[in-house]
């Protein structure tokens, strides 16, 4: 789709604005609690790691376009999504509830 | 972000006695109530799918294979699988909060249900609901679920 550099600006810059939505924001990690708040329809935005297996990925997506919630497909495995929120653990999908600093709700489903 | 477990929502069970099968949210309680701490709803659902009619049958036979078998139950959303489908059939009048309650409350509800969605079935409408959720030898529900409703 985008050349080398251009993913990874955009990687870089989805990067620097989930640690404001760690520090500031209101967030879940982990499959449970994305679709149960999925359910609750109090989600803004999804992001899913791309080694998240299919078919869990698939059940969140769907969920998703029924609670008509951006979903973003992160560049990157769980590993680094993990490390991107500041975790020391895998993080396979988090969903962002709380628009901490609101510039990320609004600039990544825009760019999915 | 709507939210989308609301009254009249076609639902698959995922666990429990009645998994593959499908139901309607005749009531929804997002919050839980005092027995139910947590999400849940009221479903009526299809226990035994009405099976395959064809033109050879008389009608006798046609009035045996049309029949459907209805539950009702309290599910937690975590066992539920939304789907993108609707069943516009009356039943809040029908399927009560206290009307499993007691044994046979619960049996004239779902005598009740099973009429409606006799009905309904014969009409021919909401096809979809009516037929068996088909499941591969190597899949999951889920897996099979989204095979289906995204078709």
């Amino acid at each position: 789709m985008v050349a080398g550099k251009k993913t990874k600006k955009t990687h870089e810059s989805i990067n620097n604005r989930l640690t404001l939505v760690m520090k500031s924001g209101k967030y879940t990690l982990g499959l449970k609690t994305v679709l149960q708040s999925l359910r609750n329809s109090k989600r803004k935005l999804i992001i899913i790691s791309s080694n998240c297996p299919p078919l869990r990925k698939s059940k969140i997506e769907y969920y998703a376009m029924l609670a008509k919630v951006g979903v973003h497909h992160f560049v990157g495995n769980n590993n680094d999504l993990g490390t991107a929120c500041g975790k020391y653990y895998r993080v396979s999908c988090l969903s962002i509830i709380g628009p901490g600093d609101s510039d990320i709700i609004k600039t990544l489903p825009g760019d999915h | 972000m709507v939210k989308f477990l609301k009254p009249n929502k076609a639902v698959i069970l995922l666990q429990g006695r009645y998994a593959g099968r499908k139901a309607v949210i005749v009531r929804s309680f997002d919050e839980g109530t005092r027995d139910r701490p947590y999400g849940h709803c009221l479903v009526a659902g299809i226990k035994k799918y009405p099976s395959k009619v064809i033109r050879k049958d008389s009608a006798k036979k046609t009035a045996k294979k049309s029949r459907v078998k209805a539950f009702v139950k309290f599910v937690n959303f975590q066992h539920l699988m939304p789907t993108r489908y609707t069943l516009d059939v009356d039943l809040k009048d029908v399927v009560a909060v206290d009307s499993l309650q007691s044994k046979d409350k619960k049996v004239t509800a779902a005598k009740e249900t099973k009429k409606r969605l006799e009905e309904r079935f014969k009409t021919g409408k909401n096809r979809w609901f009516f037929t068996k959720l088909r499941i591969a030898n190597h899949g999951t529900v889920v897996g099979n679920l989204l095979c289906e409703i995204q078709v």
